[in-house]
């Protein structure tokens, strides 16, 4: 069927269409915006872009994480939680011990990476459903995050929000450049390193990548620690945007950071995906929510619309790479 | 034409696949009679199976039940016509309780509510039948052992009340207290009327359970005869066939080559006897067997894909000798292996060919941070697909898109790649087309000249016989006879090949 339409394609001579076709997610990104701008006044403005810029980092450092672990075949279901865990450790460290930021930071991104490390050892190691897993330390990191944070909001101020507070009018804060940065590593690594190639040889065929040499529970457990890794560093950028520790941040995150991968064309099935893919998801959904917002849609619509989009963009993935 | 004496008549039924399968087969076989069919590997004897109850349909021919006109085309329009098969491949849902796999085929609406007592009360018969009266019926089949699970299938097929039986290998898990049990509750069947079709590579069995046997190779019935007449040897003539001259697509064997793999009492899970045997730089070493025999286990032993028991796996080298324990020291020691199942354990078909060729050894494409070079990946592999002759439209063409026999040669490129110095070949050929499989053994023969070790499972003996130098036999998971060129003959190697599946007390000795 590929074959037929493919060539259709190209007898038509259509290759305007094949362009779009082949970056389907920008152009859609772009009629987003586009749509937005003619129907609002104000969504091409400012404001729009800061509202957009505070709320970009802390989900797309997830969704990069997301997407390793979804290419490599598996699902880490505990990201959000273990974002307010990370929040948590920061928010109650500089509070309450009255440790530096930087140490602080630390120790929160250290508690990620030990719930990823939990996660890959018992999903990778000991051949546990990584579903099942990830979705017990979803509840396990929640419970530690209310714990740490006396299950109460902790303060934090102007110390930690330096981090997230734009420079100037420019709307670009260390939060944004970190997260961009790391867009660019990771779909380097992905893409043109041996590690990337393990994940994707894993994810493609777990058995295959065994006789090739590759150890896929080494892999399956990497990925995990640093999407784990990544959660705690969007602990401390939703820490940095709210100036607090909220024990509720990340709420479906999780739900968040698989919609954005797969908008960007990550297979739940392992073996396919891209970082650029999924930061392109993250913000077709997050420009999304806040036109919605905009243009006076209500939030039980909105969430009908977002769903209805995550739907759309499986089938025109399905379509175009059956 | 009408053959009302007749349980099952098959007229020149034919069947491809690649390649013809079943040619112009004829079999008539009357109530109450046990029929036994024989034949080496790939001769068409379970392809014919699943012909008559519905599982594959024929290409040409025709079949009558009982003198209708039968023509089933899935395995509920079989039972219902009173026919049903015990399959090779184990058809028992791994989650469901004994009773309820033994009465998944029997319940008469798909609506109809399950009686769990009932349910419960039937099994048990049937149960009790087979031999299996310890197991409780509500036990979950996914506990079971293999010969138990064997048993609850065997179990499943006696509870239709067909009149006609069709049992593939129903005895391949069973112990000869158990197989015979069997045989006496087929006989009884037979006593009353029920026709059966009896396949195995046990051939003492079916000499002595079987009135009659059919004997296929390549696809046609070479011979039906009354077992009384026959004798295991005569079987297995019959089915090797008359010996041809093979031409020798190679010189003898330099035997004052050095060593280069040693394998001492070898033990897996799925081979519990104690495998031995060595290899020498530059041979290309045969190993044949019946399916099921334990050929690749034996590969994925040496290649570290099974745990090991005991013994061990050594490559020797200039340098000394290296153990291999896993498939990244075997990797690392020079060992490739092209697995028999391609798409499960060998290709990343939604993945380059690039990818595919070089994903085992990345070191060679990548600079010393990790850091791929795309331009080197595309030269090396676009070099090797030149090489094998790989039909494609280049290296970063889909591998799905490639033909088997040239996803096949791209496993080789992807050994070759790594530099490989010793190929664990597991049926090379099978599932390639005819000219495909001519380069696949020219390329093969050429590695060899380069140095190159070989070791080849395949299903063919022909093909064994013209690539090897030696051939090793495996037999029911055991390690029997070891052929040089010399003194190999196809009777001799296939003798071997069911010598571990006679009855005891009984030996099959063919010269």
């Amino acid at each position: 069927m590929t074959l037929e339409r493919r060539q259709f394609v190209t007898e038509s001579g259509s290759r305007v269409f094949r362009v779009l076709e082949e970056n389907l997610i920008f152009v859609s990104l772009l009629a987003i915006v586009a749509f937005f701008g003619l129907i609002s006044d104000s969504f091409l403005s400012l404001t729009t872009l800061s509202t957009l810029f505070n709320q970009l980092p802390a989900l797309t450092v997830v969704s990069i994480g997301m997407t390793l672990v979804l290419i490599s075949g598996g699902i880490d279901l505990s990201v959000g939680s273990v974002v307010a865990l990370s929040a948590g450790v920061i928010g109650a460290g500089m509070s309450l011990f009255g440790l530096p930021l930087p140490l602080a930071a630390c120790f929160g991104i250290l508690a990620g990476t030990l719930a990823g490390l939990a996660n890959g050892g018992l999903g990778a190691y000991l051949r546990l459903p990584i579903f099942i897993v990830t979705l017990g330390m979803l509840e396990v990191a929640r419970g530690l995050a209310y714990l740490v944070t006396d299950s109460q909001t902790v303060y934090i101020g102007a110390k930690i929000q330096a981090f997230a507070i734009p420079w100037g009018g420019s709307g670009v804060s260390a939060s944004i450049l970190v997260a961009l940065t790391l867009v660019v590593t990771f779909e380097f690594l992905l893409r043109s390193t041996i590690f990337g190639r393990q994940i994707v040889a894993v994810g493609s065929n777990e058995s295959a990548a065994e006789v090739s040499g590759i150890d896929p529970r080494r892999v399956r457990c990497t990925v995990l620690v640093i999407s784990g890794l990544l959660a705690g560093l969007g602990g401390l950028m939703n820490a940095a945007y709210l100036g607090s520790a909220d024990p509720n941040a990340g709420l479906g995150l999780e739900l968040s950071a698989i919609a954005a991968a797969v908008i960007g064309g990550t297979s739940l099935m392992g073996g396919r995906g891209s970082v650029i893919g999924a930061f392109v998801g993250v913000l077709i959904v997050s420009v999304l929510q806040i036109g919605l917002a905009q243009i006076g849609i209500t939030e039980p619509t909105k969430r009908v619309i977002t769903g209805a989009v995550i739907i759309l963009a499986v089938i025109l993935d399905r379509w175009r790479a059956p | 034409m009408f053959f009302p004496n007749l349980r099952i008549v098959a007229k020149g039924i034919c069947k491809s696949f690649a390649a013809p399968v079943l040619r112009d087969v004829d079999l008539e076989i009357p109530p109450g009679c046990i029929h036994g069919l024989v034949g080496e590997n790939g001769a068409g004897k379970t392809t014919l199976a699943k012909i008559i109850v519905g599982l594959e349909s024929a290409d040409v021919g025709s079949l009558f039940l009982d003198g209708q006109p039968y023509r089933p085309t899935n395995t509920a329009e079989s039972l219902g016509a009173g026919v049903a098969i015990c399959a090779q491949e184990l058809s028992l849902v791994d989650d469901l309780s004994i009773a309820e796999n033994i009465l998944l085929h029997t319940s008469t609406s798909s609506l109809a509510w399950i009686r769990h007592k009932s349910a419960n009360e039937r099994a048990l018969r049937v149960l009790d039948v087979v031999g299996l009266e310890s197991a409780s019926p509500g036990f979950r089949v996914g506990k079971l052992s293999l010969a138990e699970k064997q048993l609850v299938e065997i179990a499943k097929t006696l509870a239709t009340d067909a009149k006609l039986l069709v049992l593939d290998e129903p005895t391949s898990a069973l112990t000869a207290p158990q197989a015979e049990r069997l045989h006496g509750i087929l006989r009884e069947k037979a006593n009353h009327g029920v026709t059966v079709i009896y396949i195995s590579h046990r051939l003492g069995d079916v000499l002595s359970v079987c009135d009659r046997v059919s004997v296929l190779r390549d696809g046609k019935v070479r011979l039906t005869e009354d077992c009384g007449a026959l004798s295991e040897k005569a079987l297995i003539r019959e089915m090797a066939g008359a010996d041809a001259d093979f031409d020798a697509l190679r010189r003898a064997s330099e035997s004052a080559a050095p060593l280069h793999l040693t394998v001492e009492g070898l033990r897996t899970s799925k081979l519990p006897h104690p495998i031995s045997f060595s290899c020498r730089r530059g041979e290309i070493l045969g190993i044949a067997g019946l399916a099921g025999s334990g050929r690749t286990e034996l590969l994925n032993a040496v290649f570290g894909l099974d745990k090991r028991l005991a013994g061990s796996v050594k490559i020797h080298k200039e340098g000394g000798t290296t153990e291999v324990r896993n498939p990244r020291q075997a990797i690392k020691s020079g060992i490739g292996l092209v697995a028999e199942d391609r798409s499960r354990d060998g290709v990343f078909r939604n993945q380059t060919l690039a990818f595919n060729v070089t994903v085992a050894e990345l070191g060679r494409v990548s600079d010393r941070t990790g850091r791929l070079i795309r331009s080197k990946e595309a030269s090396a592999v676009g070099k090797l697909i030149d090489a094998l002759r790989v039909q494609s439209n280049g290296v970063h063409q889909k591998m799905r898109e490639l033909s088997g026999g040239n996803q096949q040669k791209s496993m080789l490129a992807r050994w070759i790649h790594c530099g490989s110095k010793l190929l664990l070949l597991d049926e090379p050929t099978r599932g390639v087309d005819v000219a495909a499989k001519l380069t696949i053994h020219e390329e093969l023969v050429r590695l060899r000249d380069a140095g190159i070790t070989i070791i080849a499972v395949s299903s063919e003996l022909e093909e064994l016989q013209s690539l090897c130098d030696r051939i090793l036999v495996l037999s029911n998971r055991r390690l029997v006879a070891e052929f040089h060129r010399s003194d190999w003959s196809q009777q001799r190697i296939l003798a071997a090949a069911f010598s571990e599946y006679a009855r005891e007390g009984t030996s099959v000795t063919v010269t």
